[in-house]
Order: structure tokens, then C-alpha cells, then sequence
């Protein structure tokens, strides 16, 4: 039972690594992989700078980040929808502060090979139907004859909601269905890239044009609406969502030197350099 | 002799601090339980029996059914044993009865190696090679995509490999060296010693392997929640087709390690329907673990004589 011996030693050195990386004064952060990768950057950009102790972390997307911070777990939780009344009256002694950072759009991306074959732009109702398992082929959207593999966002995922509130008005509303789920933005772009004839929610900043593709959104009167910066900051793109960091109360310490930085316009370029619109775009 | 009985039956340090820690290991498992009872009750008052066999987990409508859940993690698990338990076993057999001893140690020392890497770096090989291999050898199949209940199966095969194939080398070891003397003294070949010896007298050992590993594959969460594909309710129309094992499905495991628990957190029907799941899941694998524990048991008592 050798074995058993290198298991506990792992487990111990994760235990002790642990306990080094979480020491009392570290900065910590956990929420939304959308709102990830400009506060990671700032975070590494804060190491470097200031020797500050800061650990970002996307256990569980914004839900994740929500209710660690109810929890007192984090210092600031990083969320990519709004903090709902029901979530502000299970914490009753928490004073959720929303800080807008920046604003993102959720694009419904396809693979390429559907892409290739012309399908551009999907209708609501279009979407509906995929959605409640009423539409399975592609041929119905002028595509080719292939099954339309759909991956769910999981519930909880900011990306998720604005769907769903886009197509259903809200997650109350929305029908339950049984897909194969999918979580962060990295795991939905790969899943979507590596498999033919894929369909999901990507937060649009991820649809880089070569391996995932987003589809305009099709009008009623037959225009499309592509998740441009553009259409994003004026609205006319349907599915776009605030960016936050959460705080309990006012920022204090070192939570408000990271609030800050995010706010300044250094760590304004950091949003836009990672494909959200700054707030200065948004103006 | 006498001094030391008598020493024994005085509380030491020593005694009074393995006893204390002992209680501290069985009242921990005790609480544990009762916590997973207590906290599940509401989903228990909620759904009934039908929290076990009802098929639907819908949790905005309230619906709490496992049973997809609990077909999932079997359906991986039954996958992961069929096709672990002939390789292991099979390699046990060449590295205990074929294989020099100065190679056996070496060989044996590099497999259970392989059991201590960190199963989030199996499920990460499992998203790179495993789930591509499976979507394009499949294809016939028609595949929505490469996350499907067979590619879990095959990535915790290969997880519970180390398990199934070192504690049947052990197992195989045990026979003692004088019986495989003499066999092969009576006449019988190398592999006729092997399986009329080694095999015949080792195979509860072998049985207490697999259950062992069965008891590391039925709690496995990372590996499977890459590559299980995390599809509510994906309970086929019969349990006895083949097609349902190419479809993305969920197991008890990776429902848990979703994002799910995060919402159901603060509403106490969803919890309690939550942290119902981790009590079958206890439920299951420590029903395995004793079975394992019992059959090692009965195999000691059966080799006591012959040893």
C-alpha cells in the first residue's frame, strides 16, 4: 500500500502550501472567470509593484464570488450580473457594494465548421427553439445536416443569467432543461472549438474569430446585430451585463488600493485590453 | 511478561492520547453523518422516496430525483472496473509471477506512482487526448460531442489502474513460494503454476482489489467533472442500451462539484437535496469500503492456516 504513503504526502504538502499562499493579510479574491483576467492582471501588476499578497481565484463563477464573500471568505467578490434581493436578504449582515468596472456582452458562439457553412445570425425565437429541444438541426438555420450540440452555461454563471433574461425575461421564467453544462469561458471555448456542429453562451470577448465565431442576433424587421463595442455601448446588441467587484461596505485597506488601481485608468486599460468596454467607453 | 500485562491495563500518556484519538477519528465520522442526515431531512419530507427514484432534478421547480445521478456515477463506475479489472489483473500476474524480483520492485514502484498523481491532471489529459479520441473514434455513432458518460469510464480506468494492478501483485505475493515449488516440482508449467496457484488461491485478494478501486472511482469528482459532460437527467429508456453510454450524462459526484451547490447555499430545500447527494455518495462508497474491508477479513482467516 505504498501508494497511500505518496497520497498523504501530496495531501500534506498541498496542506502546507495552502496555509503559506492564505496567510491573514492576504488580499483575497474569488469570483466570475468573466471579470477574471484584468483583475489577475492587476493583481500581478500590484505584486510586482506595491509586494502586496494577493490571490484571485474563480471558484464557482459569480455565484462563487457572491456567496464567499457573504461568507467573509474573500475581501472582494467579482460578479457579472447583479446582486439579486434574494441574495442580499440571505445576507442580512453583509452591505454588498456593487463597483462597475467595465461592461461585457454575451455572444452565442458556434464552431467553425458551422460558421464555414453560413450560419451568421440566430432569431430569438430561433433560439427559443433550440433552447426547449424544439429545433435539433442545424438545416433549420440554412446550416448543414448535423445535430445541434448545444452546451448550457451552468446556472449561477453571470453569462447564464443574461441569457436567460434575454430570452425568457428571467430565470424564474426560463424552462428547465437537461444539456450538457459547461462552466468558465476557457472550458466553453475549447468544448465549442473541439466539437463540430457546437452551439453555447461565451462571454464575447472570448470569440476570437478563429476557432469560436459569434452569431449576430437577427431583429424581428431581419437586421443583425453583431456584438460590436458599438452596438454593445449603445444597447442595440440585446445580451450585454455590467461588470463588478463586491465589497462589504466601502473598500478598505488593501481591497481599496485594488479598487482603486481597477478604477484608475491603467487598470481601465487592463478591461478594455481584455475585451470589455471601459467605463469611459460606455459614456 | 506479568509487568507488561499489568503496565497495559495502567492509563498511560500514550494509551489515554491513542484512545482520545481514536474517539476523536470515529466521532467525526459519527458527526459527519448525523450532519448529512440532519441537513437532508427537508429534501427527504420534500420528495419522499421518490429523492431516490424520482428521474427529474429540475431544482427552480423544486424537483429533487437522483436517480440519474446515482445511474450516472454506476454506469462510469461499472465502465471504469470492466475495463481496469483484466489489464490490472492481467498486469499483476506478469509482474508476480513472471517477472524477475529485481525488476518487479521497480516496475511496481513506477505504477504506484502513477495512483499519486493528482486526479485534476488526469482530467486535464482527459480534455486534451481522451475526449477527441472518443468523439473521432465514435463517429459512427453520430457523437454530440467528445463528454460522455464511456469517456469518464475510460479516464477513471485508467485512474484506478495503479490500484487494481499493485494490491493484486500484493495479493498474488502472498501465496507462499513453497506451493509454487512444489507445483512445479509435481510437473505443472510456469503458467499453469500461476493460474492453478498463484490465481486460484489469490482471487479474494484480487476481489478486495477492485473493490478498493471501485470504492476510488465512485468518489472520484475531478477527472469525471471534466469529462462526464454535466447533462442533467440523462437516464435512458432502458438500463440494459449501449447508446446512453456515448451521451453526456452526470454522476453524483460532478453535480456536486458544480456550481449548483453555490445557489442552492441559503435556500434550505435546494441544500438539503444538495447534501443529500453527498450522503449517498457516503452511503455508497462506504458500503463498498467495508465489503472490501470484510472480504480482506475473510481471506486472512482463510490464508491463516495455509501460512
Amino acid at each position: 500500500m505504498q501508494f497511500h504513503v505518496i497520497t498523504r504526502c501530496s495531501l500534506v504538502s498541498g496542506v502546507i502550501f495552502f496555509a503559506i499562499t492564505s496567510r491573514a493579510d492576504t488580499l483575497k479574491i474569488n469570483g466570475s472567470t468573466t471579470v477574471n483576467p484584468p483583475a489577475a492582471e492587476a493583481a500581478e501588476i500590484l505584486r510586482r509593484e506595491k509586494g502586496m499578497q494577493i490571490q484571485v481565484d474563480t471558484q464557482g463563477g459569480s455565484s462563487g464570488g457572491i456567496s464567499m464573500l457573504g461568507d467573509g471568505l474573500v475581501q472582494i467578490g467579482m460578479a457579472s450580473k447583479l446582486i439579486s434581493d434574494d441574495v442580499r436578504a440571505r445576507y442580512p449582515g453583509i452591505e454588498f457594494e456593487e463597483i462597475h468596472i467595465g461592461e461585457d456582452a454575451v455572444a452565442l458562439v458556434v464552431s467553425k465548421d458551422i460558421w464555414d457553412a453560413g450560419v451568421k445570425a440566430v432569431s430569438k425565437s430561433q433560439m427559443q427553439g433550440i433552447y426547449e429541444g424544439r429545433i435539433k438541426n442545424w438545416q433549420e438555420l440554412g446550416g448543414p445536416d448535423r445535430r445541434i450540440a448545444f452546451f448550457n452555461k451552468e446556472p449561477g454563471r453571470g453569462t447564464w443569467e443574461v441569457f436567460a433574461h434575454w430570452l425568457y425575461g428571467s430565470a424564474k421564467k426560463t424552462p428547465s432543461v437537461s444539456f450538457p453544462e459547461v462552466g468558465g469561458n476557457e472550458e466553453t471555448r475549447n468544448k465549442v472549438a473541439s466539437t463540430r456542429g457546437a452551439l453555447s453562451q461565451l462571454s464575447s470577448s472570448w470569440a476570437d474569430g478563429k476557432r469560436v465565431f459569434a452569431l449576430a442576433i437577427m431583429k424581428n424587421d431581419g437586421s443583425v446585430v453583431l456584438p460590436t463595442n458599438k452596438n454593445i455601448a449603445s444597447h442595440q446588441y440585446p445580451m450585454s451585463r455590467p461588470l463588478f467587484l463586491l465589497t462589504d461596505g466601502k473598500p478598505k485597506a488593501e481591497a481599496k488600493t485594488f479598487v482603486n488601481f481597477i478604477l484608475s485608468d491603467r487598470g481601465q486599460e487592463l478591461v478594455r485590453k481584455h475585451g470589455y468596454l471601459s467605463l469611459k467607453q460606455l459614456e | 511478561m506479568l509487568s507488561l500485562r499489568n503496565a497495559a491495563r495502567h492509563w498511560t500518556w500514550t494509551r489515554l492520547a491513542s484512545f482520545a484519538f481514536t474517539l476523536l477519528a470515529v466521532a467525526f465520522l459519527g458527526l459527519m453523518l448525523g450532519l448529512f442526515v440532519w441537513q437532508s431531512l427537508p429534501a427527504w419530507k420534500h420528495a419522499g422516496l421518490g429523492y431516490i427514484t424520482g428521474k427529474t432534478w429540475y431544482f427552480r421547480q423544486q424537483e429533487f430525483g437522483a436517480l440519474a445521478m446515482i445511474y450516472g456515477t454506476f454506469v462510469v463506475s461499472a465502465v471504469a472496473l470492466l475495463l481496469a479489472a483484466p489489464v490490472g489483473v492481467g498486469a499483476a500476474l506478469f509482474t508476480a509471477e513472471v517477472l524477475p524480483n529485481r525488476w518487479r520492485l521497480p516496475v511496481k514502484a513506477a505504477v504506484e506512482l502513477l495512483a499519486g498523481v493528482p486526479s485534476v491532471v488526469y482530467g486535464l489529459l482527459g480534455i486534451l487526448f481522451l475526449r477527441n479520441w472518443v468523439y473521432d473514434g465514435l463517429e459512427s455513432f453520430d457523437l454530440l460531442s467528445g463528454d460522455t458518460l464511456l469517456t469518464a469510464g475510460i479516464l477513471l480506468a485508467v485512474m484506478i489502474l495503479p490500484t487494481v494492478m499493485t494490491l493484486s501483485d500484493d495479493a498474488l505475493r502472498a501465496v507462499p513460494a513453497t506451493q509454487r515449488r512444489a507445483a512445479r516440482g509435481l510437473g505443472l508449467t510456469r503458467a499453469e503454476t500461476a493460474i492453478l496457484v498463484g490465481f486460484a488461491q489469490s482471487w479474494r485478494g484480487m476481489l478486495t482489489a477492485l473493490l478498493l478501486a471501485l470504492g476510488r472511482a465512485l468518489g472520484e469528482t475531478i477527472a469525471v467533472f471534466l469529462v462526464v459532460g454535466r447533462r442533467d437527467n440523462a437516464l435512458p429508456e432502458s438500463f440494459y442500451s449501449i447508446p446512453p453510454l456515448v451521451e453526456a450524462g452526470q454522476t453524483l459526484t460532478s453535480k456536486l462539484g458544480g456550481s449548483e451547490t453555490n445557489i442552492a447555499y441559503g435556500d434550505p430545500l435546494h441544500w438539503a437535496a444538495i447534501v443529500g447527494l453527498a450522503l449517498f455518495l457516503l452511503s455508497i462508497v462506504a458500503g463498498i469500503s467495508w465489503a472490501g474491508a470484510r472480504l480482506m477479513r475473510r481471506k486472512e482467516e482463510c490464508d491463516a492456516p495455509l501460512a
